[in-house]
C-alpha cells in the first residue's frame, strides 16, 4: 500500500486559454467560410448537400443496438454515450485520465476515496449532485443489474455524502484503479431516478440526444450548460450508420459525411493519397489466440507455447490487415506504456524448431488434430484464422477451422466448444489492471478469454497489482505477471491492428486517442470543428 | 361466401404454421441473445449480468411458455418488442416495409420501362445488330451479381463522378430530390437483372405471337406494321411478361438484402438480417410474419379473384 495522494483536474481551461481557443475557432470559421464561398460554384452535388460549418456528419460503422448507459454493447453505443454523458473521469486527447464531473479527488492510501464534484448540470437543467453519483453506483451494482461494471460497484461498501458536491467512497479492499472504473464509458453518471430499460438516462455531456431513426441515424444538439463553457464547438452532430465498410469510405469520398470510424485497412492507402482527406490511425486493438485449458493437450503449457512459436505474425498483418498493423511477439503491452518490458517483448517469436521440440516434449510430437474456432462474419477474424491454420500445419498440428456467425461463435466460446480460438480485443484502459480480462482464471468463463484458465500464480499477483499504490512496486508486479504469462500462455498474442478514423481536411480538433483507449476518441467531438 | 371463408381460414393457418416454424428454428440456432447483446463490445460479460438480462427478456422461461406467450400476443396483432432496444416490432416492420416496397416498385418500373421496348425492338429486328446487342447485354446483366453492380454504381456515380450520394435514406417528405437520388442507384441495381428477364420474355413471347395467323391476317388487311406490333402482337404477348414480373416482385420482397446493405437502404430485408445476427427473436419472427402475410394475402386475393371469375374454381 502506498502513500496518500490527491489530484485536481489539470485540464480545466484558464480564461486566457479559452479566449485563445475561441479566437482560433473564429479564425477557422472565417477561413472555412471564405473557402466555401470561393469554391461553392465548383462543388459537386453531393458535397453541396454535405455538412455546414456548425454541423458534423459522422459515418458510423454500426447503428447502436441500445442506448442504455451501462451495457457493454459495442463501440457505437459507447460513442453515443461519450456525446451525451460524462463520468466522474474521462480521457484527454493524449490518453491521460482527467477529471470530468470530478474536479478534485484523493485517496487516503487505502480504501477511502474522496471526490469533489465540479459545478455541472444535467440536460434537464438540474445541478449534478452527489445524490446522482450515489444513485448511479447503486443502480449499476444492484442485484439484478445487467451493467458491465456491476461487480466493481459491489466492491464499494460505503458511500458518504458530507455535502452536495463531496462524496467519499469506501471499497472492500484498496483499489488503485477506482478512477479508471469511473472513467469507463460503461459507467457514465446519470441523473437520479433516470434509469430505465432501453433508455439513455439523464446525461450531463456536451450534447443532447435529438432525433433517433432506428437503424439509420441519431442526431445530437449542443448542450449550452455543459460544464466546460468553451465546448462543444459544434451546434449539431448527425451520426449516420453505414455498416458496409466500403460504402462508409465511399460516403466520405463523395462528401456525404465529414468523418468515419473503423476505416477498412484496404482503404487507408487511398485515403492517405486523397488531398481532401486525412487519416488518424493508432495501434490499439490486437488479435490473439485463446485455448481451452480443459481439453488435452492444451492443458499443457508446452503445447500452448509451441503454438506461440509456430506463427509468422508478419503474414497475419499482411493477410488480415493489409500491412496496417504490427507483429506482436510478446505480452500485448504497448511500447509507450510504463509497464512495457523490452526484454520480454519477443518471447513468442517465430521459432518452428522450438515449437516442434516443445510438442515432442509434451508427447504429441507425432502430430495432433484440433479445432480452430473463429467467425466468418468478420474478415479479420477469418483471415487470421486461415493463416494460423496454415502455420500450425507446418509444425504438425492439423487444425480444423470452424467459422460460424458471430453470435454462434460467442456461445461456443462461452461454453468452451473449441481447442484453439481466434479473438480480437483492446485493453479496457491503459492500466495493466485490465490484463485480468484475458488472463484471470478466477473470472467466469467467457468467449473473450481462454476457457478454464488454470494458472494459480497469476491470481495473487493480479490482486496485489490492484491494491498497490506504489508505482515501482506495481511495475515489478506486472513484470512478473507478464513473465509468467509468457511461460504459461493464458493467451498468445498475434498482431496489433491499426484502428483508424478518416475525415475531411476541414475537420479540426478530432483526435484518435492513442493506444487501447482509441474507442474513447468520441470524447474529442466536444472540441471538434468543421 | 363459405368458399371465401374457407380460403381465409387456410391462409390464417398458413401464417400460423410459418410463424411457428420460424419461432422454433430461430430458437434452435446456436447463439444466446443475452450473451450477444452483452458481449458486442468484445469484452466478457459477467455471468450474473447475462442471467439477469435473460430474465429481463423472458428468455429464462421454457420455450413452450415463450411460444404461447408470443402466440397470445400475435392474435391481437402484437408482434412483441425487439430484444435489442425494446422497440415494438410491428411499428418497426411497418416503418421499414414501405421502403422495401418502394425499392421493388421503382425497380419493377425501371425494368419494365426499359425491358419491354428493348424486347420489342429485338423481336422486330430479329437477328439484327440491335437485337444481338440487347441479347448480349441481357446475358451480362443476368450473370452479374447485384453486389458487383451495386459496388460499380457507387464507385462510378458517387466516388468518381460524384453525381449522387453513395447511399443512405432520406424521407420523401423531407427532401424529395435527395430521396429520389438515393433511390435511383439501388433501384437501378435491382432493375438490371429484372430488365434482362423482362427483355428476354418480351422478345420470345412477341416472336411467338408474331408467328400466329391473326398477325398474318392483320398484315394482309394492310395495317401499318407499328399498329400490328403495338396494338395486336404486344397486347397478346403481355401475359407471360406480367407473370415473370409478378413472380420476381414476389421473390424480391425478402430478397433485397444485399442491395439494402450495399446502399444502406433501411428496408425490411436489412432489418431481418440484422435481427438474425443479433438473435433478436421477436424481430426475426415479426419480419417474417409480415412478409409471409403479404405473400399469403396476395395469393388469397388472386384465389378469390379466380373464384369470382370462374365458378368451376369455387366448386373444387
Amino acid at each position: 500500500m502506498g502513500s496518500t495522494f490527491s489530484q485536481s483536474d489539470p485540464t480545466a481551461a484558464s480564461p486566457a486559454k479559452r479566449e485563445r481557443e475561441h479566437d482560433m475557432t473564429m479564425l477557422i470559421s472565417r477561413r472555412g467560410l471564405l473557402g466555401a464561398t470561393v469554391s461553392l460554384p465548383f462543388l459537386h452535388l453531393a458535397e453541396a448537400a454535405a455538412a455546414t460549418s456548425d454541423t458534423l456528419k459522422f459515418g458510423l460503422s454500426a447503428f447502436p443496438t441500445s442506448l442504455e448507459p451501462f451495457l457493454n454493447n459495442g463501440t457505437s453505443p459507447a460513442t453515443m454515450r461519450l456525446m451525451m454523458h460524462r463520468g466522474l473521469f474521462g480521457y484527454a486527447p493524449d490518453g491521460t485520465l482527467r477529471g470530468e464531473l470530478a474536479e478534485h479527488w484523493e485517496n487516503d492510501g487505502g480504501v477511502k476515496w474522496t471526490i469533489r464534484l465540479r459545478e455541472a448540470f444535467w440536460h434537464n437543467g438540474a445541478p449534478v449532485t452527489v445524490d446522482d453519483v450515489r444513485y448511479t453506483i447503486e443502480t449499476v451494482g444492484a442485484e439484478k443489474s445487467t451493467a458491465y461494471l456491476r461487480a466493481q460497484m459491489q466492491d464499494i461498501v460505503k458511500i458518504e455524502t458530507p455535502d452536495p458536491r463531496t462524496l467519499t467512497l469506501t471499497t472492500k479492499t484498496p483499489i488503485v484503479t477506482l478512477p479508471l472504473w469511473f472513467g469507463s464509458y460503461y459507467l457514465p453518471i446519470i441523473g437520479k431516478g433516470s434509469w430505465k430499460a432501453n433508455a439513455p438516462g439523464e446525461g450531463a455531456g456536451p450534447f443532447v440526444l435529438g432525433d433517433v431513426e432506428r437503424g439509420q441515424s441519431i442526431e445530437f444538439a449542443a448542450f449550452d450548460k455543459f460544464y466546460d463553457k468553451s465546448k462543444p464547438k459544434l451546434k449539431k452532430v448527425r451520426f449516420i450508420a453505414y455498416p458496409d465498410e466500403n460504402l462508409r469510405v465511399a460516403a466520405l469520398q463523395a462528401g456525404d459525411v465529414d468523418i468515419i470510424d473503423y476505416v477498412p485497412w484496404q482503404a487507408m492507402e487511398a485515403i492517405e493519397a486523397d488531398a481532401r482527406l486525412k487519416l488518424e490511425s493508432t495501434s490499439g486493438p490486437f488479435m490473439f489466440l485463446q485455448f481451452n485449458f480443459q481439453r488435452k493437450p492444451f492443458d499443457d503449457p508446452r503445447v500452448r507455447l509451441a503454438v506461440a512459436h509456430a506463427i509468422r505474425r508478419d503474414e497475419i498483418v499482411k493477410a488480415a490487415f493489409f500491412g496496417r498493423g504490427a507483429a506482436l511477439e510478446g505480452f500485448a503491452t504497448p511500447d509507450n506504456s510504463p509497464y512495457f518490458e523490452p526484454d520480454l517483448a519477443h518471447d513468442w517469436r517465430y521459432d518452428p524448431q522450438k515449437a516442434k521440440a516443445l510438442l515432442a516434449e509434451a508427447g504429441v510430437g507425432d502430430g495432433l488434430k484440433c479445432t480452430l474456432l473463429s467467425t466468418a462474419q468478420y474478415g479479420m477474424h477469418k483471415n487470421t484464422a486461415e493463416v494460423v491454420q496454415q502455420h500450425l500445419g507446418e509444425i504438425g498440428i492439423a487444425a480444423e477451422l470452424t467459422l460460424p456467425d458471430w453470435a454462434t461463435r460467442v456461445t461456443m466460446g462461452n461454453k468452451g466448444q473449441y481447442d484453439i480460438a481466434v479473438q480480437g480485443t483492446a485493453w479496457e484502459n491503459a492500466d495493466p489492471e485490465s490484463y485480468s480480462q484475458l488472463i484471470d482464471g478466477a473470472l467466469a468463463p467467457s468467449a473473450a478469454r481462454s476457457y478454464g484458465i488454470d494458472i494459480p500464480e497469476l491470481g495473487p499477483l493480479l490482486a496485489a497489482g490492484r491494491s498497490e499504490f506504489d508505482p515501482a512496486k506495481r511495475k515489478q508486479i506486472y513484470r512478473d505477471v507478464q513473465r509468467i504469462s509468457l511461460e504459461k500462455c493464458p493467451y498468445v498474442s498475434l498482431a496489433w491492428r491499426s484502428q483508424g478514423y478518416a475525415m475531411k481536411k476541414e475537420v479540426q480538433g478530432f483526435v484518435n486517442i492513442p493506444g487501447p483507449i482509441t474507442f474513447y476518441s468520441g470524447t474529442t467531438l466536444e472540441q471538434t470543428t468543421v | 361466401m363459405g368458399w371465401i371463408l374457407r380460403r381465409i381460414a387456410i391462409s390464417l393457418l398458413l401464417i400460423w404454421v410459418v410463424s411457428s416454424i420460424v419461432f422454433l428454428a430461430i430458437h434452435l440456432v446456436p447463439g444466446d441473445p443475452a450473451e450477444v447483446l452483452l458481449s458486442l463490445g468484445g469484452s466478457a460479460p459477467d455471468a450474473d449480468s447475462v442471467a439477469a438480462l435473460r430474465a429481463q427478456l423472458g428468455l429464462d422461461q421454457p420455450i413452450l411458455t415463450q411460444y404461447l406467450h408470443s402466440l397470445s400476443h400475435f392474435v391481437v396483432g402484437d408482434l412483441g418488442d425487439s430484444l435489442s432496444d425494446g422497440t415494438p416490432v410491428m411499428s418497426e416492420a411497418l416503418r421499414r416495409l414501405p421502403r422495401t416496397l418502394e425499392l421493388i416498385g421503382a425497380a419493377a418500373l425501371i425494368s419494365t420501362a426499359a425491358g419491354v421496348p428493348a424486347g420489342v425492338a429485338a423481336a422486330v429486328n430479329r437477328g439484327g445488330p440491335l437485337g444481338r446487342c440487347f441479347s448480349a447485354l441481357s446475358g451480362l446483366a443476368l450473370s452479374t451479381p447485384v453486389f458487383v453492380v451495386g459496388s460499380l454504381l457507387v464507385m462510378i456515380f458517387a466516388q468518381w463522378l460524384r453525381l449522387a450520394p453513395a447511399g443512405g435514406y432520406v424521407a420523401f417528405g423531407e427532401d424529395p430530390l435527395r430521396h429520389l437520388l438515393l433511390l435511383s442507384m439501388p433501384a437501378a441495381t435491382i432493375a438490371l437483372g429484372l430488365w434482362a428477364q423482362i427483355f428476354r420474355m418480351t422478345r420470345s413471347s412477341l416472336l411467338d405471337v408474331l408467328q400466329r395467323d391473326f398477325i398474318r391476317t392483320a398484315r394482309a388487311k394492310g395495317l401499318r406494321e407499328h399498329a400490328v406490333i403495338m396494338r395486336h402482337a404486344l397486347r397478346n404477348a403481355l401475359a407471360p411478361i406480367l407473370t415473370v414480373l409478378a413472380l420476381n416482385v414476389g421473390s424480391l420482397l425478402g430478397g433485397t438484402v444485399l442491395v439494402e446493405y450495399i446502399f444502406n437502404w433501411p428496408g425490411l430485408s436489412g432489418a431481418l438480417v440484422e435481427a438474425v445476427n443479433n438473435r433478436d427473436y421477436p424481430m426475426v419472427v415479426g419480419c417474417i410474419v409480415i412478409i409471409s402475410t403479404l405473400f399469403v394475402s396476395l395469393n388469397l386475393l388472386v384465389d378469390i379473384a379466380y373464384g369470382l371469375l370462374d365458378p368451376r374454381v369455387r366448386a373444387r
